[in-house]
């Protein structure tokens, strides 16, 4: 229902590309995050979409509506988008209450929505209630503070958390006292036999208008549920309003201003406002960012549980990759205003589209390794690393080189054409330039600047996540200890070949001394290599040590 | 979706989608309508009074000089400039004006600037009541603390009139120079804005991050190195607010130099309008080439000028400079005796005046008989009336004072009601589209008028509006129409200010639940900046309550209190003048403390932000 289209959306200030012609397809239910570093365009394209920027140019439709179309100059505003947006500062209004602030936009709710009889629906909801007895007594006497005297307030909460039901309701359970009588359970029963009498009635004076009252307590008639268009009323509101409080907890805050809440509670607000008027779609623009790291990851886990019990779909901005990683179930990668990979996470992490991609997902980051060589008869690569180590890759699938030199130049060149024709149009030149990623080798002494050696066809980057290093007594290469941070589940090292640096990862408690020489290997058959002038993934593979050093 | 469909009617759709857009933001509507309405009322007066400059009229000089009873001529401009009364028609007054304005800002940043200083800054005694005792003089009509200064240093010696409380009390009389012309003018304007220095540059005061003050001091600056180094420049922008609030403000002023005898462009428009009426106009024209030269100025060096942003308040309070027991209390009772001087006494003598048998009689004073003291001012009625009073009836029953009392509350609440509800949604407006070149057309065309000399607007309102074809001459419509222009800048500036503080995802967050734009003003921005907002209501209100270079040639003698004034100091009546003069500051007062109970805003931190 709600799948947004993104055609060709660009936007920029003056010569500044913000997000350049970006194509994006965000699935329904699904859970998108958008990954890239700060200012690289990710909160303009989710402001973009949910109408709150205007694009300069190019088509977004959420659903089968057409949104925003430069071609044809429509612009549906934000309010008309029918979406939810949670803004990274909040932006809880200070001036009223938690209640009021998620109320507000409820209350202005008007579309075409079935008729309920209240009535009913209360007496039903007193029934169900009352028939728990024993609850009602229970939540009562737990609520009863130091001086003996009952907390109302906490009664209610707990009252509206339990059974589902609005304030109103849970005030005129509260009236009977239950609690304070010695034969509750008759009471209740008494009460709830007199309470489903007046629902009896209730229903056949239904009837004698030939109508009828549905599950939900909808007004039927003739098998039709009677619809109107009509604001909601302050029961539905309350009843709402609850109920996305229970979800985020912050029931016992209704009544206090957000200058009196905490970060978090102030979060779950501004969550619990969003998902008031049950939007189809949530944007998110990181929201965790300003909490500490111990709640950071519980909301992450509520993230992901709303989004399952709310069925809608999330796209989420976030600049922390494990939050990413995490979270979605497709992250989108853009680094200065470009889409550089779309996918799942998992397939991100296994088969970065380049070296920016690879670089900025994983933690610790991968280690980026120069190679030089060429493909062999067989399809594997004769490759010398680490100035002067002789390794065979072995792709894991068969990869033919030539062909993929071939597929890219063509891509190079339509692209090329792409340009040219946009410059026919007049169109305005990217101030900010695209370039290469400029990936990072780790070294000993970060000063001593590398060569700047012609970049050859022959050149290419392995990429090796901190796993693939396995360290055995076996381990055809050595290396010296450089720094080591166990964790207590795993330890982190920083390994010395030479005079380059390796991150590994390995697991265990085994301890390692700074200074102490170890032998390892490389290992695993999802080893990267990527092309070195174009900074694209070429293929997956292994990599064998010709000889022991 | 087939995009070739409707290729036909493509190019039609696209402008009208693209319009019924424009027109979907409230805040495009607002900049649309309230800028063409603006352009015309800012710039209509001053083509209208250009216009005239060029025009003959009957009886007057230039119909004089060129036998012609209608048409358009030069002669007024070659008059002006070069005839032998050049210098004293024109150049003598100009300069006059420009020295005049100048030591105004000096007097006003220095005085205002040090005691904001020593409000904000330091661990002075009894804040609270200098803080709101000082902004009296703004409150105050300008006059007053001209006529109070004339009551204290005036000698019978000196300036030919009664002796007045210095020389009663002590038999010393203050020089000439200290009670005509140039210094009283300059002093008494000077502390009349003084509270406009005291409200921006303290608001920046306390405003300012405390952590840039101590990482000096953490640095083991001096005090004082920091204080020149690191405090002052942050002020700047605030120094330079004030000369752009208070310059164009204080050369259009009229009573306070018409009280002091000092030739100014203002008082001398006044003297030459009758019979010099084109020359006259030239000489408004160029005080309002002075606002607009001001304004330039302004947008020039905001391009230039160093941005303080970071200033954000973050931290809490800051310390403050420890003045030492003795310096505490002193400066404190010093300040209390200025401000008392400055803005108590004024009430307190317009009080006395108005229980004096004679002007200046304080002869109950060595008397020490209550005696001598009189009530007919105020009671005197029916067939009681005695000769003295040409009879006019006393204050309390008198129907002009009150008709005239009438008309200031309408023309105040009408002027507020007006300026504060456009100035609001123009800086609601402009603060959506900051980056517009239109949006900051729009502010700078509601800003304007205030930089306009007021006795140049009221001239230019005149010739528009009070000639064959409409004449608005001594209605209410005109004067709340020459208000509301006029007060604009007040409100849409403190609005603008405000909101510019408010992020925008504030809003944002109600557009994305499709709450309706007035919903989201009265339901979230009004109630969040209402301080700010109030006091863009609240100051038009009181300035228009005691305005009078404005309204003076709008209107007759006696229509509102300020131009009553005149009229009972002509017959002599100056018991009658100090009861008006106590009547405005009282309901001046009288607001004020209403305001501030009920929504909490006060006018000392309303401006300039929070």
């Amino acid at each position: 229902m709600s799948k947004m289209i993104l055609e060709d959306v660009t936007k920029r200030w003056g010569k500044f590309y913000a997000v350049d012609h970006l194509n994006l397809e965000i699935a329904d239910n699904s859970f998108i995050t958008l990954l890239g570093p700060s200012g690289c365009g990710k909160t303009t394209i989710l402001r973009m979409i949910a109408g709150l920027e205007t694009p300069t140019s190019g088509r977004i439709s959420i659903g089968d509506r057409v949104v925003f179309d430069s071609e044809a100059g429509i612009n549906i505003p934000a309010n008309k988008r029918k979406v939810g947006f949670l803004f990274q500062n909040y932006a809880l209004w200070p001036n009223m209450t938690v209640y009021k602030n998620i109320s507000f936009g409820l209350k202005n709710v008007k579309e075409e929505m079935p008729i309920y009889d209240i009535d009913a629906k209360i007496l039903n909801d007193k029934i169900k209630a009352l028939q728990k007895s024993q609850d009602i007594v229970a939540i009562a006497k737990e609520s009863y503070n130091k001086d003996g005297k009952l907390d109302e307030e906490r009664v209610l909460m707990k009252y509206i958390e339990k059974f589902d039901i609005s304030m109103t309701t849970a005030k005129s359970i509260l009236e009977h006292k239950l609690h304070e009588k010695d034969n509750s359970k008759v009471e209740s029963e008494k009460l709830v036999r007199d309470l489903q009498l007046e629902l009896k009635k209730c229903r056949e004076d239904h009837e004698k208008r030939s109508e009828k009252l549905g599950e939900n307590f909808e007004i039927i008639i003739d098998g039709v549920i009677k619809k109107e268009v009509r604001k909601l009323t302050k029961e539905e509101i309350d009843i709402k309003v609850r109920r996305v409080s229970a979800i985020v907890k912050i029931g016992m805050f209704m009544d206090r201003y957000p200058s009196e809440l905490s970060g978090g509670q102030q979060q779950r607000v501004a969550i619990a406002r969003t998902l008031a008027p049950n939007p189809e779609v949530l944007f998110m623009d990181e929201p965790l960012s300003n909490l500490d790291a111990k709640l950071r990851l519980e909301m992450r886990y509520e993230l992901q549980r709303l989004h399952v019990e709310t069925g809608s779909t999330f796209v989420y901005v976030t600049h922390d990759q494990m939050e990413a990683m995490t979270l979605a179930t497709k992250i989108c990668l853009i680094d200065n205003g470009v889409l550089q990979q779309y996918d799942a996470p998992l397939v991100v992490y296994k088969n970065p589209a380049n070296l920016f991609t690879a670089d900025f997902v994983g933690n610790p980051s991968i280690n980026f390794i120069n190679a030089k060589g060429t493909q062999n008869e067989d399809k594997s690569f004769s490759l010398t690393i680490l100035k002067d180590k002789e390794v065979v890759f072995t792709p894991e699938k068969t990869f033919d080189l030539n062909k993929w030199k071939k597929d890219y130049q063509t891509r190079f060149n339509e692209n090329e054409e792409k340009e040219i024709a946009k410059q026919k149009k007049k169109s305005v030149e990217k101030g900010n330039k695209d370039e290469k990623f400029n990936y990072h080798i780790a070294r000993v002494d970060e000063t001593i600047q590398e060569k700047q050696e012609e970049i050859e066809e022959c050149d290419y980057v392995i990429g090796l996540r901190p796993e693939f290093i396995k360290i055995s007594k076996e381990g055809e290469m050595q290396a010296v200890v450089y720094g080591s941070m166990p964790t207590g589940m795993e330890t982190t090292l920083k390994m010395k070949v030479d005079e380059y640096l390796l991150t590994c990862v390995l697991f265990g408690k085994e301890v390692y001394g700074i200074g102490e020489k170890v032998r390892f290997s490389f290992g695993g058959d999802l080893i990267q290599l990527f092309d070195r002038v174009s900074g694209e993934l070429l293929t997956t593979g292994k990599i064998e040590i010709k000889e022991k050093a | 979706m087939d995009h070739t469909g409707f290729k036909m009617n493509t190019r039609r759709n696209r402008i009208l989608n693209k319009l019924k857009t424009f027109l979907s933001k409230p805040y495009n509507v607002i900049l649309l309508i309230f800028g063409i309405i603006l352009t015309f009322s800012t710039f209509m007066p001053i083509i209208a009074i250009a216009r005239d400059t060029f025009k003959i009229h009957l009886g007057t000089i230039d119909a004089y000089l060129t036998n012609k009873t209608f048409g358009y001529t030069i002669v007024n401009y070659t008059d002006l400039f070069t005839s032998k009364l050049a210098k004293i028609n024109l150049w003598t007054p100009l300069l006059n004006t420009v020295y005049m304005a100048i030591l105004t800002c000096v007097i006003s940043i220095l005085f205002g600037g040090a005691f904001a200083f020593f409000v904000t800054r330091t661990n002075l005694k009894f804040k609270k009541y200098l803080s709101s005792v000082f902004i009296f003089t703004y409150i105050m009509p300008q006059w007053t603390l001209a006529v109070v200064w004339q009551n204290v240093f005036d000698s019978n010696m000196v300036t030919g009139t009664s002796d007045g409380l210095l020389t009663t009390l002590t038999g010393f009389s203050a020089p000439a120079w200290w009670c005509m012309g140039f210094f009283p003018s300059a002093a008494v304007l000077g502390l009349h804005y003084a509270p406009f220095a005291y409200i921006l540059i303290g608001g920046i005061f306390r405003n300012m991050d405390a952590n840039l003050e101590e990482a000096a001091l953490i640095l083991d600056t001096p005090r004082w190195k920091t204080m020149f180094n690191v405090t002052l420049p942050m002020v700047k922008p605030a120094i330079l607010s004030t000369i752009l609030l208070v310059f164009g403000s204080a050369m259009g002023s009229y009573p306070v130099p018409h009280y002091f005898k000092f030739t100014t462009l203002a008082t001398k428009y006044i003297s030459l309008n009758s019979k010099y009426t084109g020359e006259a106009n030239i000489l408004a024209l160029i005080m309002m080439a002075f606002g607009v030269i001001i304004l330039l100025m302004n947008q020039q060096s905001l391009k230039s000028r160093k941005s303080y942003t970071t200033v954000t308040g973050k931290s809490g309070q800051s310390s403050l400079f420890d003045l030492g027991k003795v310096g505490k209390y002193s400066i404190s009772i010093f300040l209390i005796i200025i401000t008392f001087f400055v803005c108590i006494f004024p009430i307190l003598s317009f009080a006395l005046e108005t229980f004096l048998p004679n002007p200046g009689d304080y002869s109950f004073l060595y008397s020490g008989g209550f005696s001598n003291l009189t009530t007919k001012w105020w009671i005197a009625h029916g067939d009681n009336i005695p000769k003295g009073m040409f009879g006019q009836e006393g204050i309390l029953y008198n129907q002009t004072i009150w008709r005239a009392f009438k008309g200031t509350l309408l023309v105040a609440i009408s002027c507020s009601f007006f300026s504060g509800t456009i100035g609001t949604l123009i800086g609601y407006s402009v603060s959506k589209r900051r980056r517009s070149k239109w949006a900051n057309y729009v502010n700078a065309v509601a800003f304007l008028p205030y930089l306009l000399p007021s006795l140049a607007v009221g001239a230019a309102l005149f010739v528009l509006f009070s000639n064959e074809t409409i004449n608005l001459f001594n209605t209410y419509t005109l004067l709340i129409i020459a208000g509301t222009i006029k007060y604009i800048p007040f409100a849409s500036r403190s609005s603008l200010n405000s909101m510019l503080q408010l992020s925008g995802e504030i809003e944002e967050a109600a557009i994305i639940q499709d709450i309706p734009w007035i919903k989201r003003m009265f339901g979230i921005i009004i109630p969040i900046q209402k301080s700010s907002i109030i006091s863009g209501f609240a100051l038009p209100f009181m300035t228009s309550l005691r305005e009078l270079s404005l309204f003076l040639l709008l209107c007759t003698q006696g229509f509102i209190l300020s131009t009553s004034l005149d009229y009972f100091d002509e017959m002599g009546l100056y018991a009658f003048s100090s009861a008006i003069n106590l009547i405005l500051i009282l309901t001046i007062l009288f607001f004020n403390t209403v305001v501030n109970r009920i929504t909490g805003a006060s006018l000392d931190k309303g401006i300039g932000g929070n």
